[in-house]
């Protein structure tokens, strides 16, 4: 897909949903002139969690330095720019508003024009930076610490939503049984790490699914029976194996993101399978993909790590083929917390 | 020099452009539209209406805090949107130096009131002293007298009694303050008029105007909005520290995020009223009086429940707009990890919503883990009863406690 003069299309990327300030300046769509990430993870660990309020005062702080930096990186000054992209939602409504203020009037110093983008579009757009040559259909597994979709990408932006979480979100799962096994925020990276040594059979927990509704997630129950060993263990003064459990864990987790996944394959004929989000970097997922797809002749596609977790770059991919059908925001775009992704997605628990 | 000046730290939404002491353009609003929605929108009218070009622009001010946080970012944000992609400096003005120059040559002292809930208000004092010089755009000059900060209602009151001069409020902090100043206040006192009480982008402006020329400009990275307040979580970490510090051991702890908290039914009553047995002794309540409380209107009664089973309940009652606080029951085995404490304040702010302003609770002397809780939550001991409990016999403390705004 190509502008119709065959003309460049240069976007300035910025992202803050939730604890990553990131900025970036993406050419077409797939080329990362620049991708800057300012973290503040370091910042949230000491409260084992993201602190909503903290994360927003950060963002204001990192926010023209980032920005600048991927300017600077990229060599280029605004009047090189053909637009700007930002996340509107969904997220922490206080983090989702300054990316968006300043966006809106960074683009309207600057005489640009601006494009909203939904979180989870850019999530999946992670992956035609990572594989120039995918287009759509395909089919995409969403998962992070705040959504968990099994989505049909038609085209580009175009999305079938088959399934999502009925509870919590698949990363979430991983934050709240790595805190119940003291293991430091985010839990993503400390299970993953954990589970290398330990034993996967250890424990059998339940399925994070939901019966009669097929490509559905829910990964309450499986958390809540996780932190039911953890408990009664605790009760009887027994030591847990930290490994085991985590492995334990991590199995259930890949096991229905897998299945789910190759299922909805098989039913949608597509070809070629991808992942996404912070949890789309967890070794023990993309091992098992890589195997089970190569077993069954599907192409398999996963973004590196650092496309994975939050960052501007997806923005920037999602905001170009956005920009390319034409959308534009007004001045009045407002950050919006739970933004639908389509018309199609379904709330849960005002998720 | 051309300035721009914005302010979307209270209620309302303003903008406006002066150029060499000339107000070209001022826009503002107060309405149920959020900053977000609403600022660039005015903004872009705002430049339209005055042919701005942005480029033209030689600072861009901002009502830096204190404020809504909310507000006050969104303001912030776009401020360093536009001074970064124009490359101009900002001037941070604080919120209530602006909202007071406003009445600038006023007699007596100037009082801007901001709401901060929890029973506060962002303050200052000011007062306004003809210049040395002559200067007509300029004669007078403006002396804080009480810096910026966040006090109660009383507080003020007391400060401005002290002074003994009279005093002009205004501010959107005004109303819900009114009350507790006409019962305190000592000095005469009025209210600013419409036009002139609420957040104005014109004086914003000129202010910053002045700021500018005394170098109090910076670049777009380092300005910060002043918050005058620790976020809650950092406000918590810091009394939790301070406690330790102290030696106090740590009574509670950071109750289990997979624990939920639910309303009680009629049908939990059985097992509550076990519960009740099994923690309270004699003190416990029957199986019929938990059944009809869970089914009061006038009562709030909660369960936590951890996997689909209750490990606790708690219930208070509104009896004339103060509340009973009955019962707090924990499993022996899920106490100490904040289960009592998050069902306390569950309670408190659906008491809240029930129209409870105080509420009292008793509590056995020697129940020290509860007590240190009640305390940790801000009750305060308002005195004894003599031997109201059996087995063993003891008195009773009467904890008391306010309800007040939360962030």
């Amino acid at each position: 897909m190509m502008t119709p003069d065959g003309k460049d299309i240069t976007l300035l990327a910025i992202e803050s949903s939730c604890d990553e300030t990131a900025a970036a300046v993406v050419r077409n769509g797939r080329q990362v002139l620049s991708d800057v990430i300012y973290s503040q993870i370091a910042v949230h660990r000491a409260y084992g969690g993201v602190v909503p309020e903290i994360a927003s005062r950060k963002h204001v702080e990192a926010i023209e330095p980032c920005v600048r930096a991927a300017l600077d990186e990229a060599g280029l000054s605004a009047d090189r720019l053909d637009g700007v992209t930002v996340t509107s939602g969904p997220g922490l409504v206080g983090a989702l508003l300054v990316g968006v203020s300043f966006a809106k009037a960074y683009a309207y110093a600057a005489g640009l024009p601006l494009v909203g983008v939904h979180h989870i579009d850019g999530h999946i757009s992670a992956n035609y930076i990572e594989t120039p040559s995918l287009e759509p259909p395909f089919l995409c597994l969403v998962a992070s610490g705040g959504h968990s979709h099994l989505v049909y990408v038609k085209d580009y932006g175009v999305y079938d939503i088959l399934g999502q979480t009925r509870d919590d979100a698949a990363g979430e799962a991983f934050d709240k049984v790595a805190r119940a096994l003291g293991l430091p925020y985010p839990g993503g990276p400390s299970i993953d790490q954990a589970a290398a040594k330990g034993d996967p059979k250890a424990y059998h927990f339940p399925q994070a699914k939901i019966d009669g509704a097929s490509f559905d997630f829910s990964f309450s129950g499986l958390k809540s029976a996780v932190l039911n060993v953890i408990h009664q263990a605790q009760q009887k003064k027994e030591t847990i194996s930290v490994p085991d459990v985590a492995a334990s864990f991590q199995y259930a987790v890949v096991d229905v993101l897998t299945e789910h996944l190759l299922r909805a394959a098989q039913e949608t004929g597509a070809q070629t399978v991808a992942i996404a989000g912070g949890v789309a970097s967890n070794t023990a997922l993309r091992e098992r993909l890589t195997a089970e797809c190569t077993e069954r002749n599907l192409r398999f596609l996963c973004p590196r790590p650092v496309l994975c977790t939050d960052n501007a770059a997806m923005i920037g991919a999602a905001g170009y083929y956005a920009f390319l059908r034409g959308v534009r925001s007004e001045l009045s775009l407002n950050a919006e917390p739970n933004l639908p992704l389509g018309s199609r997605e379904r709330r849960f628990h005002g998720r | 020099m051309k300035l721009l000046a914005i302010d979307t730290s209270g209620l309302v939404c303003a903008v406006a452009v002066i150029r060499d002491g000339v107000l070209l353009a001022e826009y503002r609003t107060q309405y149920k539209k959020t900053h977000s929605q609403m600022l660039m929108p005015m903004l872009d009218a705002l430049a339209k209406a005055i042919d701005l070009e942005m480029n033209t622009l030689d600072y861009v001010a901002v009502a830096a805090g204190p404020g809504s946080f909310t507000g006050l970012r969104i303001g912030a944000a776009t401020a360093i949107g536009l001074a970064s992609a124009l490359g101009i400096p900002i001037v941070p003005v604080s919120t209530l130096d602006a909202l007071a120059w406003q009445l600038c040559g006023e007699e007596g002292v100037v009082c801007p009131l901001m709401d901060a809930r929890r029973g506060q208000v962002y303050t200052g004092i000011y007062r306004f002293r003809r210049g040395p010089r002559v200067d007509a755009s300029a004669p007078f000059a403006m002396e804080t007298i009480f810096t910026p900060t966040a006090v109660s209602v009383s507080e003020v009151a007391d400060r401005l009694n002290d002074l003994g001069e009279p005093a002009v409020f205004l501010g959107d902090g005004v109303p819900p303050a009114q009350e507790t100043l006409s019962e305190r206040l000592q000095v005469p006192y009025r209210f600013a008029p419409l036009w002139k009480n609420r957040q104005s982008a014109a004086a914003l402006a000129d202010l910053a105007a002045r700021y500018a020329k005394e170098g109090k400009a910076v670049q777009a990275d380092a300005f910060r909005p002043v918050y005058l307040r620790a976020s809650q979580a950092e406000r918590e970490a810091k009394e939790k520290k301070a406690r330790e510090a102290a030696g106090g051991e740590e009574s509670t702890h950071a109750c289990p995020p997979e624990i939920e908290l639910r309303r009680m039914l009629p049908a939990d009553a059985a097992a509550e009223a076990a519960r009740e047995t099994a923690c309270l002794g004699r003190e416990a309540w029957s199986e019929r009086l938990l059944a009809e409380a869970a089914d009061r209107r006038d009562s709030v009664y909660l369960v936590a429940v951890f996997d689909g089973r209750s490990i606790g309940h708690a219930g208070i009652r509104n009896v004339c707009g103060e509340g009973e606080i009955t019962n707090v029951c924990v499993d022996e085995a899920w106490r100490r990890q904040g289960v009592g404490e998050r069902m306390l304040r569950e309670l408190l702010a659906q008491g809240k919503a029930l129209g409870i302003e105080a509420c009292t609770l008793e509590v056995r002397q020697s129940n020290t883990a509860a007590i240190r809780l009640y305390e940790k939550l801000g009750f305060v001991c308002a005195g004894a009863r003599p031997g109201f409990y059996e087995e063993p016999r003891e008195d009773a403390l009467i904890y008391d406690f306010m309800t007040e705004k939360q962030d």
